[in-house]
C-alpha cells in the first residue's frame, strides 16, 4: 500500500484505517453505555474512517433502523460530555447494521459474512474487519470457532478480536480460552481489553516515568520504601450480586486491573514505545512477582466482605443481603495484598494492592512512599515521609508531599503538596478509556491491551491465593460498609511498619 | 499613569496580585487558587479593534494553553502604560481556580521599540514566548523585528492582508529567516486537508493516485486568496511526494463568497474526488458517492489552539508556502 501523500502528523489525528466492527453483543448494557457512545464521540472528532461501519449482533430480533434508533438513545442517553449533533449522528447512523442471531446458531455467521461482503462493496471498508466480543465470557470460544468455521477470521483485509475481561477465572481456563481464540486468530490480532490501561491517566505513567529524567534515579529499593495501589468504590456490587459473587475483588479487580497497573509502574524503561516492546517489559514484570506459598498468603493477603452499616442517614445492606447472594456467601468484596518483585530494582519492597467495595469514597491512586531523610537535624520534625501520588480517578492528577519550613521564627516544618491536576492544566478533554482502547485496535496499536502471557502471568501470582482463600472458611463479613476494609488488612502493614493511606 | 514601562514594577504587582489571592479566606473547599503557566503569547492588538471580543477568545486559550499573556493594544493618542490582571476560571466539577497572568499594555504611535524592550524581563522565565501578530501592519511595524528576534513562534492571519502574492512573499522571507511560523490562513484548511488524508487512507484510493493529472480550486472574489494557493500548493506538494505529477488551477467561483475557496478537486482517467463546501458543511464526493460532514466556522480560538499546540517547525507548511509563492 502506498504511503498516503496527505497525512499531516504534526496537525492531524493517528491515521484511522477503513474498517468494520462488528459487535457480539449488541444490545447489551456494555455496547449501550461504553461502546456506541464512545464510537460516536470518535465520530464527532472525525476519528473514524467515512466508511466506518458498525454491524451488531444480539438475539433480539431487530431491523437496521430500530437498531440504530436504539443507538441513538443510547448516545442520547450515555453521551458524558458530548453534544448530540443530529448531522453527525445522520452520517454515522447510515454506518449502523444489524444482524439478528444466536451466537450458537452456525447461520448467524453466514449472514453475517454475507453483511460484510456487501459493506465491503458499499462503504469501501478494504474488508477490514474489528470483532468485538460483548458477550457472557462463556461464549467467547464459541464466537471465535463460529468466526473462524464461516471463514471469517481471514479476509481481504486485517481481521482482529478485541475481548473484554475475565480472561478466564484461573489459569487453566485462562490458558484454554486463548487456545480456542488462536484456533482462529494468532495472538496478535487478539486484543484483551483492560479499560484501565486506557485511562488517561495510566498512560500518563508511562510519559511521567519514561519523559522525564529525575525521577527514574529514585524508582528503585534504594529510595522507595513501599508502593500502595488502591482501588475502592463506594458503591457495592449494585444488582450484580450474582455475578460478582462468582467473581470477587481480587478476580475482579486485582488479577487485572491493578496488577497491570503495578507492572506500570515498576515495569524496567522500555527501548522503544513500540507496542511489543512495551507490553515485553509489563509481561517481564508481572512474571517477576513472588509466587507465594500458603503460610506466606496467611500473612500478605487478606479477604473482606462487607456488612450492614448505616451512611448518611441511609442503610446500606451488606454483602450477603444483596440480591442473588447467598446468606453464607464467602466472595471476597475486599482484597489486599502484599506483592514482591522479585528483581534488582524492587526486591524487598513491598507493593500493596488493595480493591474493595463499599469504601468509604471512589478513588484510584498510586502512593509511592519514599525512604525518610537519613538524619533527621530538626528536633524531632521532618519525619512525614515523601509520597508521590498518582490519581487515577477521580480528579486525575500527581502530588508530591514533602516538607517545608512554617512561616516564622524558629525551624518548624510542615508537609506540602504540589499538586498537577490533569484536568486543570490541560483544558482538553480527555477521551475515555473506551475511545482510547477502541481507535487503537482500529489502527493496531496493542500498546494497551493485554497479551496471553500478562494474563497467565497474572493468573500464576493470583491463583495460590485464591486456592487459599477458597479453602478457608472466614468468619464474614468483617468489615462494615462505609469503612476502610478489615482491620487484618491493616495488621498486614502494621506488620511492616506501615500504614494504609486514607485517599 | 506613568509614560514608561518599568519591569520591575510590572512583576511587582504580578507578585501582589498573587499575595492577594494568598490572603483571600479560602472557600468551603479550602482550595484558594492554583497559578498555571505554559509559555507567555504577546498578542500584538489591531488598532481599534473589539477589546471584549479578544478578552473572550484569549480567555477561551487558556484552559488548555495557560499563558503569560502580554496584550499590546495600539493606541495611537494615549500614553505608554501598563495593567496587570488575573484570568481565572474554575474547571467544571473542580473546587480550585486556575488562574493566569494578564499584563496590557498599552503603546502609543512609535514606541514599540520601546514596548519590545521589556517583554523579555517580563516574561515567564523558561517557557516558550509566541507572539500572535493581530494584522499586517504590526508585523512591519518597527520594533516587531526585535520581538520576533525573541520569539520561538510567530502566528499572524494573511487572511485580511490586502495584497496575497505580496502576503505570501512577505512570510516566505521571515520563514527564510528561521522563524517559526504559523499562517491562520493555513490552519484553516486543515479540516480539508485532513478530509483528503482520510479518504486516501482507503486502500482503493490510494491505489489510484497514478490517475490524478489536475488539482482544481475554486475560489470566490477577484483575488487568488492566500489559502487558495496554500490549497493548491498543498496538494500539488503531496502528489509530487508519490510521484504523481499535477496541474494545479486556481479559478474563480463567481457565487462563492469573497475569500472563501468553494471546492476542491483531484481529477484524471475516469476517477474524481471532490470536497466542496455548502453552508456548514463538508460535501465529499468520490466517484459520485457523497458524503457531508459538518465545517464549524473556524473561530479565531479554533485557530489559534490548533497553532498554539504546535511549538516547531511545520515543514509541509513552509513546503506549501514555497510553493505558493510561485501559484
Amino acid at each position: 500500500m502506498p504511503d498516503n501523500p496527505f497525512q499531516d502528523p504534526l496537525r492531524f489525528e493517528r491515521r484511522v484505517p477503513e474498517c468494520a466492527m462488528v459487535i457480539f453483543g449488541a444490545s447489551g448494557d456494555l455496547t449501550k453505555r461504553k461502546l456506541v457512545p464512545a464510537l460516536f464521540r470518535l465520530a464527532y472528532d472525525r476519528r473514524l474512517s467515512a466508511g466506518f461501519a458498525v454491524v451488531g449482533i444480539s438475539r433480539t430480533p431487530m431491523s437496521d433502523d430500530q437498531f440504530r434508533e436504539k443507538m441513538k438513545e443510547a448516545v442520547q442517553s450515555f453521551s458524558e460530555d458530548t453534544e448530540f449533533d443530529a448531522n453527525v449522528w445522520a452520517a454515522f447512523a447510515q454506518g449502523l447494521f444489524y444482524v439478528p442471531g444466536d451466537i450458537a446458531d452456525p447461520g448467524l455467521y453466514q449472514r453475517l459474512a454475507a453483511k460484510l461482503a456487501e459493506i465491503e462493496q458499499s462503504r469501501h471498508t478494504g474488508g477490514n474487519v474489528l470483532f468485538y466480543l460483548s458477550t457472557q465470557p462463556s461464549q467467547y470460544g464459541q464466537a471465535a470457532l463460529g468466526l473462524g468455521s464461516a471463514g471469517l477470521g481471514k479476509g481481504n483485509g486485517w481481521r482482529r478480536l478485541v475481548v473484554e475481561k475475565p480472561f478466564g477465572h484461573d489459569l487453566a481456563s485462562a490458558q484454554a480460552l486463548s487456545n480456542e481464540l488462536h484456533q482462529v486468530f494468532e495472538e496478535s490480532d487478539v486484543y484483551r481489553i483492560d479499560h484501565y490501561l486506557g485511562k488517561e491517566t495510566v498512560q500518563n505513567i508511562l510519559a511521567f516515568r519514561f519523559g522525564n529524567g529525575i525521577f527514574e534515579p529514585l524508582w528503585n529499593r534504594r529510595y522507595v520504601n513501599h508502593v500502595q495501589i488502591t482501588a475502592a468504590e463506594s458503591i457495592g456490587v449494585e444488582g450484580r450480586g450474582a455475578y460478582y459473587q462468582e467473581a470477587g475483588a481480587l478476580a475482579d479487580m486485582i488479577q487485572n486491573h491493578l496488577l497491570q497497573v503495578m507492572a506500570t509502574i515498576a515495569m524496567e524503561p522500555s527501548a522503544s514505545f513500540q507496542a511489543t516492546s512495551v507490553r515485553d517489559e509489563r509481561s517481564k514484570l508481572l512474571r517477576s512477582i513472588r509466587h507465594m506459598k500458603p503460610d506466606e498468603i496467611r500473612c500478605n493477603a487478606v479477604p473482606g466482605q462487607y456488612g450492614p452499616a448505616r451512611i448518611g442517614g441511609e442503610d446500606v445492606p451488606g454483602f450477603r443481603q444483596e440480591k442473588g447472594v447467598n446468606l453464607d456467601s464467602q466472595t471476597d468484596t475486599y482484597a489486599a495484598v502484599t506483592f514482591f518483585v522479585e528483581n534488582w530494582r524492587w526486591a524487598g519492597v513491598p507493593f500493596y494492592l488493595r480493591s474493595g467495595k463499599r469504601l468509604p469514597k471512589r478513588v484510584t491512586e498510586i502512593a509511592i512512599q519514599f525512604n525518610p531523610a537519613p538524619l533527621s537535624i530538626f528536633d524531632g520534625e521532618g519525619t512525614a515521609p515523601n509520597l508521590l501520588i498518582v490519581r487515577i480517578q477521580p480528579e486525575e492528577g500527581i502530588s508530591l508531599k514533602f516538607l517545608s519550613k512554617r512561616p516564622g521564627t524558629g525551624m518548624q516544618l510542615r508537609p506540602v503538596s504540589m499538586d498537577f491536576n490533569y484536568g486543570s492544566s490541560f483544558g482538553e478533554r480527555s477521551p475515555s478509556a473506551y475511545e482510547t482502547l477502541i481507535l487503537d485496535a482500529i489502527i493496531g496499536d496493542a500498546t494497551l491491551y493485554t497479551r496471553q502471557d500478562m494474563v497467565e502471568a497474572s493468573w500464576m501470582v493470583v491463583e495460590p491465593i485464591q486456592k487459599v482463600w477458597r479453602e478457608t472458611k472466614y468468619d464474614f463479613p468483617n468489615y462494615a460498609a462505609g469503612t476502610w476494609g478489615p482491620k487484618e488488612a491493616d495488621e498486614m502493614l502494621a506488620r511492616r511498619g506501615h500504614v494504609w493511606r486514607k485517599p | 499613569m506613568s509614560a514608561t514601562l518599568a519591569p520591575e514594577r510590572i512583576l511587582k504587582e504580578m507578585a501582589e496580585i498573587w499575595g492577594q489571592f494568598a490572603k483571600q479566606p479560602d472557600g468551603d473547599a479550602g482550595a484558594g487558587v492554583l497559578r498555571s503557566c505554559s509559555m507567555n503569547l504577546v498578542v500584538i492588538a489591531q488598532e481599534g479593534e473589539d477589546a471584549m471580543s479578544l478578552g473572550e477568545t484569549i480567555a477561551a486559550l487558556m484552559p488548555e494553553h495557560p499563558a503569560r499573556t502580554i496584550v499590546i493594544w495600539p493606541r495611537r493618542n494615549e500614553q505608554l502604560s501598563a495593567r496587570v490582571t488575573a484570568q481565572c476560571w474554575m474547571p467544571f466539577g473542580q473546587r480550585r481556580q486556575i488562574c493566569c497572568e494578564q499584563i496590557e499594555i498599552t503603546a502609543p504611535e512609535g514606541s514599540m521599540p520601546d514596548v519590545a524592550s521589556v517583554i523579555s524581563p517580563i516574561s515567564a522565565p523558561d517557557l516558550p514566548l509566541v507572539v500572535w501578530c493581530r494584522s499586517r501592519p504590526s508585523v512591519e511595524s518597527a520594533g516587531c523585528s526585535d520581538l520576533f528576534r525573541m520569539a520561538e513562534k510567530l502566528i499572524v492571519d494573511t487572511a485580511d492582508w490586502p495584497d496575497p502574492q505580496a502576503s505570501i512573499q512577505r512570510l516566505a522571507a521571515l520563514a527564510g529567516g528561521g522563524l517559526v511560523l504559523g499562517d491562520l490562513s493555513w490552519t484553516r484548511l486543515t479540516r480539508w486537508r485532513e478530509m483528503f488524508s482520510q479518504l486516501f487512507e482507503n486502500r482503493n484510493y490510494a491505489a489510484r493516485l497514478p490517475e490524478i493529472s489536475r488539482v482544481r480550486v475554486t475560489y470566490g472574489g477577484r483575488n487568488r486568496t492566500v489559502a487558495a494557493r496554500y490549497m493548491g500548493a498543498w496538494l500539488g506538494n503531496a502528489l509530487e511526494t508519490a510521484d504523481v505529477r499535477v496541474e494545479v488551477s486556481l479559478e474563480q467561483d463567481a457565487k462563492a463568497p469573497a475569500g472563501h475557496f468553494s471546492a476542491v478537486e483531484l481529477g484524471g482517467g475516469g476517477f474524481r474526488v471532490e470536497l466542496a463546501r455548502q453552508g456548514e458543511l463538508l460535501v465529499t464526493t468520490v466517484d459520485g458517492l457523497s458524503q457531508c460532514n459538518s465545517l464549524p466556522a473556524a473561530t479565531d480560538y479554533l485557530l489559534m489552539r490548533e497553532e498554539l499546540g504546535i511549538m516547531r517547525r511545520d515543514e509541509i507548511f513552509e513546503r506549501a508556502l514555497a510553493s505558493a509563492a510561485r501559484l
